[in-house]
């Protein structure tokens, strides 16, 4: 191998890999409206608020979706306890909204937001 | 989340990551690493473990944790090339713990270097008698340098006045069955040379052979992937087990 490969090549692989354990801040990003997490989490608090409770579970099942494609994205470069913390948090805001409980789902929609902030952080 | 692939992705990148970092500390073998580089390399591995199964936190710090111990090894490996001095107070120095024949005791006792150390390191240099050493020193390493007293050291060609050949490295001739051709202008013969030779014992083709080697007198050494044993050796405790190549 030439003397430049055995340098470059080493320091490729390496960059290659803070790339992949860094991108959850790019990867974070909407890319469209299926994934964008906070557009989702914002559209069921308004339903919540204006207690229309079919909206609010329509609403989730996108937040549901938008949040498994961002896991495939960020399951790399993100702590597993926030991954599970926001999970358990969209499962606490399905129980909030079949039993139609406001403030539980309000508190609820706060904590999976505030997980949200925090994942790759 | 798939927690398997994230452990594979992640034990990848720890793998190479320790990979390439640790190609940079050069060639030291492990016997000759003293206890603080044996600690720093369990450290090191404890952190790439760390690194590929700890899933509850983020990769990237775990990897800087990594490259830090990695480089700071690095620097300390550099600082000890460059400065003497640096050197002696990481490394230590070299103590003599057998002089003309006397056990230096003060000296055993600061490096708390036992008698019973001293007996089984010369035992492992052939030594069973100390009234035979001369000086013996304890490296940084831990290992102990034997020097005997005249009366006892080996006679040597030189002695004699005896020269013997030339000696040189041995080259590969053929690894794997194929032959090595720069090493075949470098030992000085011929691809048709080599042939000849090997049909010479029997052989028809370079495929059977598994390695042949050439020394300075030109004496190839040849073994084959099929060996012809006919008194076969077995020290295995289960003969039943044992493999036949």
């Amino acid at each position: 191998m030439k003397r430049w490969a055995k340098i470059v090549l080493p320091v490729m692989v390496l960059a290659l890999f803070v790339l992949v354990m860094t991108s959850d801040t790019y990867l974070k990003r909407p890319r469209s409206y299926k994934d964008d997490v906070g557009l989702h989490i914002h559209n069921v608090r308004s339903a919540v608020l204006a207690e229309d409770w079919a909206q609010g579970q329509a609403s989730l099942a996108e937040l549901d979706q938008a949040w498994r494609l961002m896991l495939a994205r960020l399951q790399f470069s993100v702590e597993r306890d926030e991954i599970r913390k926001l999970t358990t948090s969209l499962a606490r805001l399905r129980g909030a909204l079949l039993a139609q409980d406001k403030s539980g789902a309000l508190m609820e929609l706060a904590e999976a937001e505030q997980h949200w902030q925090d994942l790759g952080r | 989340m798939n927690e398997s692939l994230v452990v594979v992705v992640r034990g990848l990148m720890a793998f190479f990551t320790l990979l390439i970092m640790t190609r940079a500390f050069g060639k030291q073998q492990v016997a000759q690493l003293d206890f603080f580089e044996y600690v720093l390399g369990i450290s090191i591995g404890s952190i790439a473990a760390t690194l590929t199964t700890d899933l509850s936190t983020k990769a990237f710090p775990q990897w800087v944790g990594l490259a830090t111990w990695v480089g700071a090894v690095l620097v300390l490996q550099k600082a000890n090339v460059k400065w003497r001095a640096v050197s002696k107070y990481f490394n230590g120095e070299p103590a003599i713990v057998v002089m003309d024949g006397k056990i230096m005791e003060k000296t055993m006792r600061r490096l708390r270097y036992t008698a019973s150390d001293l007996l089984t390191q010369l035992r492992l240099k052939d030594v069973f008698d100390l009234s035979q050493v001369a000086y013996a020193v304890l490296e940084t390493n831990g290992q102990l340098a034997v020097l005997l007293k005249p009366e006892y050291q080996p006679v040597v060609r030189k002695d004699m006045n005896l020269v013997g050949p030339p000696e040189a490295v041995t080259v590969e001739l053929i690894f794997n069955g194929v032959i090595v051709e720069p090493n075949l202008q470098q030992a000085g013969v011929s691809q048709e040379w080599l042939l000849q030779q090997l049909r010479g014992q029997g052989i028809q083709d370079v495929s059977e052979v598994f390695l042949a080697t050439i020394n300075a007198q030109k004496q190839l050494y040849i073994d084959l992937y099929k060996d012809k044993i006919a008194d076969w050796v077995d020290i295995d405790d289960e003969p039943q087990k044992r493999v036949r190549v």
